[in-house]
């Protein structure tokens, strides 16, 4: 049946995404939900790219052959590319970096008597500039002047193949990817390993999360099955779990018709990207209104983006096959987790290169640009705050842990 | 009789115009003839280019441009008379594109969902045959009935806030109200017509769907019943101001005579106003009601989104979704048949709307011919 939407020869969407699901792309949640203009500006993006990118990279190889003789860093421009899902991340990170905060700003480093930025204490209240702050710890110079950054950083908009593509053959410092660089290029699990290094910053994916009532009666946690048998009609009242004593009809939340979000959920949850929904109650397109529905309503389940979950709207474990998959980051297994069947991982790749130090994966801007993700500050600004998932504790330190090789100092673990 | 005496004075009336417009060119100086005919025809140049998707509509637009400018500056009168006359044919033209772009995007879909009745293949039938609406999984249906009963449903209950309201609202200004509370209500009343939909929406949204889903014990929020009552709300403005107009344009004589033979006030409103204004005030209430039928944003915001029948047909204590909330919540996401189906909700909705408003006009012209007497 799926053919008669093809039918007019447009291309669906939808069987798209079942077909690269089917292909093993994990977590097909298109762009989080807020799909926009990612896909248009996506073909400019590369070209204007693939116009540009050379000269930078090649401006930036030279300075660096020389400055590495002098000993001085190359403070040439940095530049990403790649996924539209990535690209929020990566672009209010690189629109931070540029402006380079004073730690009396406020609003977008530091603190002030108005607001405090979230992380920002973690970190240790340092008295610098946003992007001197963490440029220094990778041997720049601080500049100590706002917009002024030791070295700009700027990011295109393609695709997550097309990012790959870049940062492999050097034209770009950094490529965004949605999906793992083995699906994007079909590359071996050995070559992918030995020629870029995979910096997780961040997660997509959209949490179960169910109103405070279903809480307070004692549903702390869910089976997959479970899940499944609610949004299909098996299972139509919180009385039917095993466990739970609360007489209370389920009121089922799912998201708009054919986007990607529901997509996903049907593919990872409900066996088949087709799959049927018969006990969704209501649909909504946006995650402030299933937010919003699931805090007004009784006996409430949905999916959604974590950065809405609230003490009224609560993220509840997920057993999937013996695994419970925990809604606290420090648990052993958490719904933060790259395993957890709802989550796919966002890439950041930087390419394995001679001239690096110690032949690694990064040079001192990529290593420190990088780094600036991997924190309080980091998740909860640049990950949570463009509704995507952040990396749980142990990610995060094993994550550190890669860019802290070329670190001149010890970078702080909050 | 009528009718003949009616097509001849049409004829008459076309002969005329013909004769307007030969005295039209007879009467103008050949340079200004000139201009004029080379504004219309760059317009419609340019209005071709632009369908026609060339880089060269520029071209004829800025002859158009200069060659009103021209006009204007030496031959204004017929330069004025030439714009307004194209002016006037382009809004036509494209309203009537719209209409003719709606109906064929909405091909495919009633192609595919053909059904076959008595051997007779129609397409388009299976829409109105069976409720079923699902745009993902296997079988993927197209029914337009849950949203056609949705739509219903609302303008039933919006029309009985918004008519006895607005009438008798209509009524209290118009005939029983000093002259200054008039002066004041009756603009107050029409700025309410001002408040953007999303506002009655919002607050349906986050207050009274949540109370109404506590009070009736449904599960989750969204109800037909509130849907329509904000809805009912909202035509109010349009009732009342519409209604109100029409009361008063019953001659004061007719009122002025029932009072002289002595009834009362409210026995002349009841037996003399009401009634001769009777065509103004249906028309005011169907006004309201095609208001009902097309509003969109407190319609999406209230209702649940899943196109299904409730059960049994006149529960309205759940509310799923009409025809605009339809096209509202999915259009960014649909592709596809699916966005075809949202053309054709489009098309249903146009010709209700149409049918309305029609109804809404010839029961205008009616009450102008019967009380405007031969004034």
């Amino acid at each position: 049946m799926s053919d008669d939407t093809d039918r007019n020869g447009r291309v669906s969407r939808r069987t798209f995404i079942a077909t690269t699901g089917v292909a093993g792309v994990a977590g097909l949640a298109g762009c989080g939900g807020q799909s926009g203009g990612g896909g248009s500006g996506g073909g400019g993006g590369s070209e204007g790219d693939g116009g540009s990118n050379p000269t930078e990279t090649d401006a930036g190889g030279s300075v660096e052959t020389e400055s590495s003789d002098s000993g001085g860093m190359s403070t040439a421009l940095l530049n990403a590319e790649g996924s539209s899902t990535v690209y929020p991340i990566s672009n209010t990170g690189s629109s931070y970096w540029n402006s380079n905060a004073p730690p009396s700003d406020g609003e977008y480093w530091g603190s002030n008597s108005e607001s405090t930025v979230p992380g920002w204490e973690q970190l240790g209240e340092p008295d610098m500039l946003l992007a001197d702050y963490f440029a220094q710890k990778f041997g720049f110079e601080p500049t100590e002047q706002r917009s002024s950054p030791p070295f700009p950083t700027t990011v295109g908009l393609s695709h997550s193949g097309t990012g790959c593509e870049a940062v492999t053959e050097g034209l770009v410092d950094i490529g965004n990817s949605s999906g793992p660089i083995t699906a994007e290029l079909d590359w071996s699990e050995e070559k992918a390993q030995s020629t870029v290094v995979d910096n997780v910053v961040g997660r997509d994916g959209q949490p179960v999360v169910v109103s405070k009532d279903v809480i307070d009666a004692g549903v702390t946690e869910l089976t997959g099955e479970q899940v499944r048998a609610i949004y299909q009609d098996e299972i139509t009242n919180w009385s039917q779990i095993e466990g739970v004593d609360y007489d209370q009809e389920i009121y089922a939340i799912g998201r708009a018709e054919g986007s990607g979000t529901d997509t996903s959920f049907r593919l990872n949850m409900l066996g088949g990207a087709d799959a049927a929904m018969p006990g969704v109650d209501t649909r909504f397109g946006q995650n402030q209104q299933v937010a919003q529905a699931v805090s007004q309503n009784e006996g409430a389940i949905a999916y959604m983006a974590l950065a809405f979950t609230s003490e009224t709207v609560v993220p509840v474990a997920i057993n999937f096959e013996g695994t419970v998959y925990e809604p606290d980051r420090d648990a052993e297994n958490t719904i933060f987790d790259s395993d957890y069947p709802l989550n796919r991982d966002l890439h950041m790749y930087t390419l394995i290169e001679e001239d690096n130090p110690n032949g690694g994966g990064y040079d001192a801007r990529e290593a420190a640009f990088i780094n600036m993700f991997l924190n309080e500050f980091g998740q909860t600004v640049f990950v949570e705050g463009n509704n995507y998932i952040p990396l749980p504790t142990s990610d995060l330190r094993s994550m550190k842990e890669k860019v802290s090789a070329i670190a001149t100092e010890d970078l702080i673990m909050p | 009789m009528a009718s003949a005496t009616r097509s001849e004075r049409l004829n008459a009336a076309a002969g005329q115009q013909v004769q307007r417009v030969r005295d039209f060119v007879d009467d103008t100086e050949p340079a200004a003839l000139i201009v004029v005919t080379l504004i219309a025809v760059s317009l419609l140049t340019a209005f071709v280019g632009f369908l026609a998707v060339s880089n060269l509509t520029v071209l004829p637009f800025l002859l158009f441009v200069a060659a009103t400018g021209y006009g204007w500056a030496r031959h204004q009168e017929e330069t004025a008379l030439i714009l307004t006359l194209t002016m006037t044919v382009s809004t036509l033209l494209i309203l009537g594109l719209i209409i003719v772009f709606i109906f064929r995007e909405s091909i495919p879909v009633i192609q595919y969902e053909t059904a076959t009745v008595f051997g007779v293949r129609v397409p388009g039938l299976r829409m109105f045959l069976q409720p079923n609406w699902d745009a993902v999984s296997p079988p993927i249906r197209y029914s337009m009935v849950p949203m056609i009963h949705g739509t219903l449903l609302v303008t039933v209950i919006a029309t009985a806030v918004a008519g006895p309201l607005g009438v008798a609202a209509a009524l209290f200004l118009s005939e029983i109200a000093p002259a200054v509370v008039r002066e004041f209500v009756k603009p107050g009343v029409e700025i309410l017509a001002g408040i953007p939909s999303i506002v009655y929406g919002f607050i349906g949204f986050t207050i009274l769907s949540p109370w109404a889903s506590d009070q009736f014990q449904t599960t989750g929020q969204g109800s037909y019943l509130f849907v329509g009552i904000v809805v009912g709300l909202m035509a109010l403005p349009t009732v009342v101001s519409v209604a109100e107009d029409a009361l008063s344009s019953v001659p004061e004589s007719m009122k002025s005579g029932s009072l002289a033979v002595g009834t009362t006030d409210w026995q002349t409103m009841t037996s003399i106003t009401l009634p001769a204004a009777f065509s103004g005030v249906s028309a005011a209430v169907l006004l309201g009601v095609g208001r009902a039928i097309g509003e969109t944003m407190a319609a999406t915001v209230m209702l649940r989104g899943v196109p299904r029948l409730t059960e049994p047909l006149v529960n309205v204590f759940y509310g799923q979704e009409t025809l605009t909330s339809l096209i509202a919540r999915n259009y960014g996401e649909a592709d596809g048949l699916q966005m075809d189906a949202l053309f054709v909700a489009g098309v249903i909705l146009f010709i209700t709307v149409l049918v309305i408003s029609i109804g809404a006009q010839y029961i205008e012209w009616r009450m102008r011919s019967k009380l405007g007497g031969e004034a």
